[in-house]
């Protein structure tokens, strides 16, 4: 041993010993963050999006971020509640509280769920908080979901996301543009030993939402301008059935395997492509950074994502999703604070650190993350982008799609008279709200 | 110490004392008439009342009426969730019984003959008894996995036999559901006959073995009539807890493919927390509780009565 070395010891103990605690304080492990005699609490219901992520990496960016807020504002801290991963549940649970009087002062609503707390007009307006320019830097079908009928805002969507087809170019070289190329890319990679192409089809919201594109590139519409469901009737009728029997005619032709009306789950999607027993499989958009760390370098570099294919190649959309924040409470103070929470924590920085795509077009320049090629083809595959329609009764239309298409891919029942039952049960709950 | 004649006076002189009190039961019940009143009967109450109102999460309850009771019972698809959970249920409840039934007499008369292994049968059930629903689902998921790397599969594969449908059959879907469960619940009753078994008499067994009964007619002849308060009683709670089930199957099926495994709990669970349709949801939890009862009521129909216990 030489000399130097156990000086070289002692600079990494002290090295280690600073940046430990410096890492440790931006970790938030305890309920709060701020001072605990602080004058003013806000109560903030939060989803993994925050101080309690699972990757320790981003705990520890949002925990940075929410210890630089609480010391941007004084007199403040910050009471976290942490939702389950029944996140559909959960936000009945909400809307529940809110009723009683019993709801966080400032919350994490899913955007789907949005329309539901604002006809229940349990959120306060975000108006005051946020300035003209800011809003108008929204999407357009961002701006129309956070904006109530009195044209105020309810809520800030921070994050949105989109469907595409993930696939492996080595098995499937180009990119399919149509239901017809899908099929016969799926069947190929069949013949290669894989199982076809992988889609949700289970009671689960991401069989609805992941197929709905199919049917909105036709232009079909759910519901019409009052709510009411209009998807079995007329030409929407006939472009919903079309959808429906583009994903029975994959599991019957043995382009995608009879177990995808047990998947309800886009991880199953991910264990497929560790395992190497698919090549095509319609995922989010999120999935490209756990695929990177899911699989190994030479494999990733097989894998790349495209539009979904639509019944002809001008025909696509994408469903897009996303979560936002908004208020429960009636104090002003608390209001202001929730939006302030909203634009210094979630608008831009929370998006940069998850890298999850931003609403506003200005963000994708601001941040150099969202200027790789990957990040800028989510972006233009968004400008086809469709979310879920804003009436109440789109839950039941979700759940009655879910059941039909359980009854379409296992062949237990028509595609016509499954899409008629969906439709007249979601008729009968838009009559009961 | 006090000497023996004051021990025994002292009752006899406190007795016509308290002959001419009036029993005061009301301080002593009080308590738990409150907390029963509050945590039990006030939320059945309120059940009874949304259940009467059109209330949803949505909107107000809009006023009394019976219309939400007519509408909700009248639902097309109701025979079909009640076909599935009587299905699930019977299927269920038998099988953790006679599982449940022949693992406690394994165990006792292994411990009879003193052999190796009893206490790790009685654990080894217990272990699935403890484990939560969600999570029981999970791993049952896991092993049905109809995926190419699947649990059970990629054992039948190796044994060279074909994959099977366990979850996208529809006609298959419903027994992997029971055996998930029966896996759950059977340690359960082997509880309860384990501890049935053991409070039987042995002269009974020894004088059948006198009056030379073979093994199978002491099973039928001693054995069954006694533990026949035990597998009623038994019966009883697990037809209850199968029928509130849904933690496990939300999380194998969510009650797919289609309708195929959604069962009432879990239905009355959909309406509440996907629908947001209090009324509904409390019309079919009365729906659940009068089938619960009336259940029950059977069972308890067939209980010996005094003098035949």
């Amino acid at each position: 041993m030489t000399r130097t070395t156990p000086f070289r010891a002692l600079i990494c103990a002290l090295a280690v010993s600073t940046a430990l605690p410096a890492m440790a304080q931006n970790t938030i492990t305890g309920d709060s963050v701020g001072p605990a005699d602080a004058k003013q609490t806000l109560t903030f219901r939060m989803t993994t999006d925050g101080p309690r992520n699972n990757e320790p990496a981003l705990a520890e960016g949002y925990g940075k971020l929410f210890n630089e807020f609480v010391a941007r504002h004084p007199g403040w801290k910050i009471e976290l509640q942490m939702m389950s991963g029944d996140i559909g549940q959960e936000q009945a649970r909400m809307l529940e509280q809110s009723k009683s009087g019993n709801a966080p002062d400032c919350a994490a609503v899913d955007s789907f769920v949005l329309p539901l707390f604002k006809k229940a007009g349990v959120l306060s307006s975000f108006s005051p908080y946020f300035k003209k320019e800011e809003i108008d830097q929204l999407f357009p079908f961002i701006r129309d979901g956070v904006t109530g009928t009195d044209g105020k805002i309810y809520a800030w969507w921070w994050s949105t996301d989109l469907r595409v087809l993930y696939r492996n170019k080595a098995i499937i070289p180009d990119a399919p543009q149509t239901w017809d190329e899908t099929k016969k890319a799926a069947l190929a990679s069949v013949d290669q030993g894989m199982e076809g192409i992988l889609f949700n089809g289970s009671r689960y919201e991401g069989t609805t939402f992941d197929w709905l594109a199919n049917f909105w590139g036709q232009g079909g519409k759910l519901v019409d301008d009052a709510g009411k469901p209009i998807f079995g009737e007329g030409e929407d009728r006939a472009k919903f059935v079309k959808a429906v029997n583009y994903y029975r005619d994959l599991v019957e032709s043995g382009a995608a395997p009879k177990r995808v009306a047990t998947i309800g789950n886009y991880d199953d999607f991910n264990a497929a492509a560790a395992a190497g027993t698919t090549a095509l499989f319609v995922g989010g958009n999120w999935q490209m950074s756990q695929l990177k760390t899911t699989l190994e370098p030479e494999d990733l570099a097989n894998w790349t994502f495209s539009p979904l294919p639509g019944p002809t190649k001008d025909q696509r959309s994408t469903g897009t999703g996303g979560w936002t924040v908004a208020s429960f409470a009636k104090d002003p103070a608390k209001v202001e604070m929730c939006a302030n929470l909203a634009r210094e924590i979630y608008m831009g920085p929370a998006n940069e650190l998850q890298q999850q795509l931003p609403t506003r077009a200005d963000l994708y320049d601001k941040y150099p993350v969202f200027s790789t090629p990957e990040n800028k083809a989510f972006a233009e595959a968004l400008k086809v982008g469709q979310a879920r329609p804003g009436a109440p009764v789109y839950p039941e239309i979700s759940n009655q799609i879910q059941i039909m298409m359980g009854k379409v891919l296992t062949g237990s029942q028509p595609t016509d008279a499954a899409v008629d039952e969906a439709f007249k049960a979601s008729l009968d709950a838009f009559k009961r709200l | 110490m006090p000497p023996a004649s004051a021990i025994t006076a002292l009752p006899n002189a406190a007795a016509p004392a308290r002959a001419r009190q009036k029993p005061r039961v009301a301080p002593w019940l009080l308590p738990l008439i409150l907390v029963l009143g509050l945590f039990y009967l006030y939320p059945v109450f309120d059940v009874f009342r949304l259940a009467l109102t059109r209330a949803t999460l949505l909107g107000d309850e809009g006023g009394y009426t019976f219309a939400t009771l007519a509408q909700t019972l009248s639902r097309p698809e109701i025979p079909g969730i009640l076909g599935v959970t009587a299905t699930f249920t019977l299927a269920s409840v038998f099988s953790q019984q006679l599982l449940g039934l022949f693992i406690a007499l394994v165990v006792v008369r292994g411990e009879k003959r003193r052999l190796f292994g009893t206490t790790i049968v009685r654990t080894t059930a217990l272990i699935a008894w403890v484990v939560p629903g969600i999570a029981g689902g999970i791993i049952w998921k896991m092993l049905f996995n109809e995926a190419p790397f699947g649990g059970l599969n990629s054992l039948l594969r190796l044994m060279g036999a074909s994959p099977v449908q366990w979850l996208s059959d529809p006609n298959l879907v419903m027994w992997s559901v029971v055996v998930s469960n029966v896996w759950r619940g059977t340690a359960f009753s082997m509880v309860v006959m384990y501890a049935a078994l053991k409070a039987i008499d042995p002269v009974l067994y020894e004088a059948a073995s006198v009056d030379g009964a073979t093994a199978r007619q002491r099973l039928f002849h001693v054995t069954l009539p006694q533990l026949r308060s035990a597998i009623l009683v038994n019966m009883i709670l697990i037809t209850i807890q199968t029928l509130n089930t849904f933690d496990a199957i939300i999380s194998l099926t969510g009650g797919g493919p289609g309708r195929s495994t959604e069962v009432l709990s879990l239905y009355t669970f959909n309406v509440v927390f996907r629908n947001y349709d209090l009324a509904s949801g409390a019309v079919l939890s009365i729906l659940m509780l009068i089938i619960s009862l009336g259940l029950a009521l059977i069972y308890a129909a067939f209980l010996p009565k005094g003098e035949e216990r």
